[in-house]
């Protein structure tokens, strides 16, 4: 019975991952290197991120919100900015078009994501007898990181690919993106600054997910006007 | 496990997000997680299991893995998967009576007893007399419980457990389901009880220790050995439904507080010379006691003939805390005796003295009966002189008065038991030192040999809040050789005597467990959610398929001819 509920949470977690692999083009153009290569780079930041962590970052002994910290924590954060830059301009590709690129690398970045930071709690939580929702959160919680994974690797081609973007879009570009990259800094705030709850935290997650997305979509098929 | 649990989440959470990259080290943590899952963890005591000559008595299973049900489960429904939990305040006697004796199935068994009878709670609340009306009828119903259970034959595992806020708010949480006619099974969800330990054993060789020490008097001359001898014996084990909170403050606990107690005040006497009598006192700590004295029986065949003879007379001191004012002497000898005569004056005119009252009982001997209801009756079967003060009136059947679950330490004064330590003391001054029928007052409170309150009270303490059923004691178990020290600090010649419990009963150990309390989801549940997530999956499927392919492509992706998918498998 636990297993079954292990099961479904990590269909919840890992589900629409492959669901967009599939249902998009992207398995059409056979992007599953590109996929793979995003992951490997998001190793390699994860790892350059825990390194500063453990070197710049006090271990708390209380669980208050303290702005220094998380100022420094938000500053390592951008290392993933970092990161995705590598993964979309020095990691050559195949042949794909940027259309593609953006998509297939966010989509492993968050896969890869998904896999570091939710399967284990998944697998040695979820199976336990104790019911909660946490996990069954988690798993929208991964749902949301996806797209926003999507988004920023979508502002980021725009900011660092196409030459030839609209002047008046480019602050608003670098906006969304700082937004978005500083997004896991602000629900920390909303989790232990103002002291939300999971079920919040998750659905304001998914709230400014879908915003997000669409702003990006809308700015990406902005950019993609003056090109045709 | 001192941590506060929100703390402890939130700093699982710090490590969450630092830490679990490494994946490694979270599998490190399993085990802990695992733990950390449960909503409740409270301590259990299981019912004992025990074997008389083969025939099994108890709880004969340990392990509990089921949903919980409370009282008020709907009539007819089948418990056979379910832990029963009842609190001793909604006990009813018949029910259990019934439902045990006509062996109607049921995954586990567990009790909740008020907090009063916890050996473990908080020190100091006082003596709780036994008039307290509430309580007298919660300790008598308790008393009944145990009693049947001891002798009941139970195929699934029984527990007791205490009351807390956590297991309070579960119970109420069960209660709400079953009164709302959703009994918790599989499909519906509700609480979870696990128990996992592994199957009891047997108890190896069940060990009793008996220990001794001599207070020699003062020879005039030629050896101490003609002197006659008093021994003074309490049996310290006890017996119960939970043998890991049989801690028996009454039975018999507070005989060997005043037995220590006596010693302590005679060494001092037998300190000095000019005052040193001209009896050997012998103190004797004796084991097995719940099991026909099978101890003290022991302890006697392992005397010589000499030393038997030189016996004057044996007092055993057992249950003698709890009535103020009144104590019975049980003899097996007729009351016209004199030895016995000579005994109940001199307590009788020690008692009148501290207002007290000793009356006589007697009751024969039945040689060929193997139960042995006193523990003077061992002594009277090898013809020494001896008798039993304790306020009990009547004779114990077998492991009845034993010391168990509802002989909780509060209901014991120690007041009392230092009013008993002074009548026996004084009368037994009084004929060794022959001042028979004088009421002279050796242990005059106040003076240096009064007796010292706060002595009797940190021993009764101590022996409130230590299990004490013999199989279940190590052979050089801590609280046995405390005896032991305690004794040798006042009298010479320490001895233990370490023997083998007779053949007669076999013990199962695992007397202690941790039960966990899981809120689980149901079968139902999960089949819902799955049911959810993958219509959320269809649909997102779908949506993304027509906004980046458009619906023909969709359509077509499911007109597609099964083979095509064969072939690139």
């Amino acid at each position: 019975m636990t297993m079954f509920h292990f099961f479904n949470c990590a269909i919840l977690t890992f589900g629409p991952h492959a669901v967009y692999y599939s249902a998009t083009p992207l398995s059409e153009y056979d992007t599953l290197g590109t996929s793979i290569k995003a992951a490997v780079v998001y190793l390699g930041t994860a790892l350059v991120k825990l390194v500063c962590l453990a070197t710049f970052l006090k271990v708390s002994e209380t669980d208050s919100f303290d702005p220094y910290q998380e100022f420094l924590k938000a500053l390592i954060g951008f290392i993933d900015v970092a990161g995705l830059y590598f993964a979309l301009t020095q990691v050559t590709h195949r042949n794909i078009s940027q259309n593609h690129k953006f998509q297939a690398v966010g989509l492993g970045w968050a896969f890869a994501d998904s896999v570091l930071h939710r399967l284990a709690p998944l697998w040695v939580g979820a199976r336990g007898l104790e019911f909660t929702w946490d996990y069954i959160l988690q798993g929208v919680e991964a749902n949301a990181n996806l797209v926003f994974s999507i988004s920023l690797a979508a502002l980021g081609s725009l900011m660092w690919l196409r030459k030839n973007k609209p002047r008046t879009l480019i602050p608003i570009i670098y906006a969304c993106a700082g937004l978005v990259a500083t997004m896991p800094s602000i629900t920390s705030y909303l989790r232990r600054g103002l002291g939300w709850h999971l079920p919040e935290v998750v659905g304001f997650e998914l709230f400014t997910s879908l915003i997000m997305a669409f702003i990006s979509w809308q700015l990406f098929s902005a950019c993609q006007r003056p090109s045709l | 496990m001192g941590m506060d649990p929100n703390r402890r989440c939130s700093n699982r959470l710090i490590v969450a997000e630092s830490v679990y990259p490494v994946v490694a080290l979270a599998f490190m943590l399993f085990a802990c997680f695992e733990l950390c899952g449960a909503a409740t963890v409270v301590d259990v005591y299981r019912l004992i299991q025990y074997d008389i000559s083969g025939a099994p008595f108890g709880s004969r299973l340990a392990g509990i893995n089921h949903h919980a049900s409370s009282l008020s489960f709907a009539p007819g429904s089948d418990l056979s998967r379910s832990v029963l939990v009842v609190p001793l305040r909604e006990l009813n006697m018949t029910f259990v009576r019934e439902y045990i004796s006509k062996r109607q199935p049921l995954g586990a068994l567990l009790f909740l007893l008020p907090q009063i009878f916890s050996f473990e709670g908080e020190e100091g609340s006082g003596y709780v007399s036994s008039v307290d009306g509430e309580v007298d009828l919660l300790k008598k119903l308790l008393v009944e419980l145990e009693q049947f259970l001891i002798h009941a034959t139970i195929p699934y595992p029984v527990y007791f457990g205490f009351e807390d806020d956590d297991i309070k708010a579960v119970l109420a949480d069960i209660k709400k389901n079953d009164i709302s006619g959703q009994p918790a099974t599989a499909t519906t969800g509700g609480y979870k009880l696990v128990v996992s330990v592994s199957e009891p054993r047997k108890v190896a060789s069940p060990v009793i220790a008996n220990i001794q020490g001599w207070l020699p008097g003062l020879k005039s001359d030629g050896d101490s050995n003609q002197l006659p001898t008093i021994a003074i014996v309490a049996s310290y084990d006890t017996f119960g439904a939970a043998p890991a909170l049989s801690v028996g403050s009454d039975s018999n606990g507070s005989g060997v507080v005043a037995l220590l107690e006596i010693a302590r005040l005679f060494s001092i006497l037998y300190s000095n010379p000019r005052t040193r009598g001209k009896y050997n006192l012998l103190f004797g700590l004796t084991s097995g006691g719940p099991f026909n004295y099978n101890g003290t029986q022991k302890w006697l065949r392992s005397f010589d003939q000499r030393l038997r003879e030189s016996i004057d007379y044996a007092i055993c001191l057992n249950s003698i805390g709890s009535t103020e004012n009144e104590l019975f002497l049980h003899v097996s000898k007729p009351p016209d005796n004199a030895y016995i005569k000579q005994i109940l004056e001199g307590f009788s005119n020690v008692a009148e003295e501290l207002q007290m009252k000793v009356s006589l009982k007697h009751k024969k001997i039945n040689i060929s009966n193997p139960r042995v209801a006193w523990e003077h009756e061992q002594f009277s079967r090898l013809r020494v002189t001896a008798a039993t003060l304790s306020h009990l009136s009547t004779t114990p059947e077998l492991f009845e008065q034993t010391g168990g679950l509802s002989d909780s330490r509060k209901f014991v004064s120690e007041a009392v038991v230092a009013k008993t330590v002074k009548l026996v003391a004084e009368s037994l001054a009084r004929h060794i030192y022959g001042h028979k029928g004088k009421s002279i007052q050796i242990f005059a409170d106040e003076s240096s040999l009064a007796v010292n309150p706060s002595y009797v009270n940190s021993w009764m303490r101590l022996l409130g809040r230590t299990p004490r059923v013999a199989p279940f004691l190590a052979k050089n178990d801590p609280f046995v050789m405390a005896l032991k020290k305690e004794l040798a600090e006042h009298t010479e010649e320490v001895v233990m005597q370490n023997d083998v419990l007779d053949g007669m009963f076999t013990f199962y150990d695992s007397t202690k467990a941790q039960l966990y309390v899981y809120q689980v989801a149901s079968v139902t549940f999960d089949l819902l959610l799955l049911l959810v997530i993958g219509s959320y999956l269809i649909i997102l499927f779908s949506f993304l398929a027509i906004t980046t392919r458009g619906l023909d492509d969709l359509i077509s992706l499911f007109r597609r001819p099964p083979s095509r998918k064969v072939k690139t498998a």
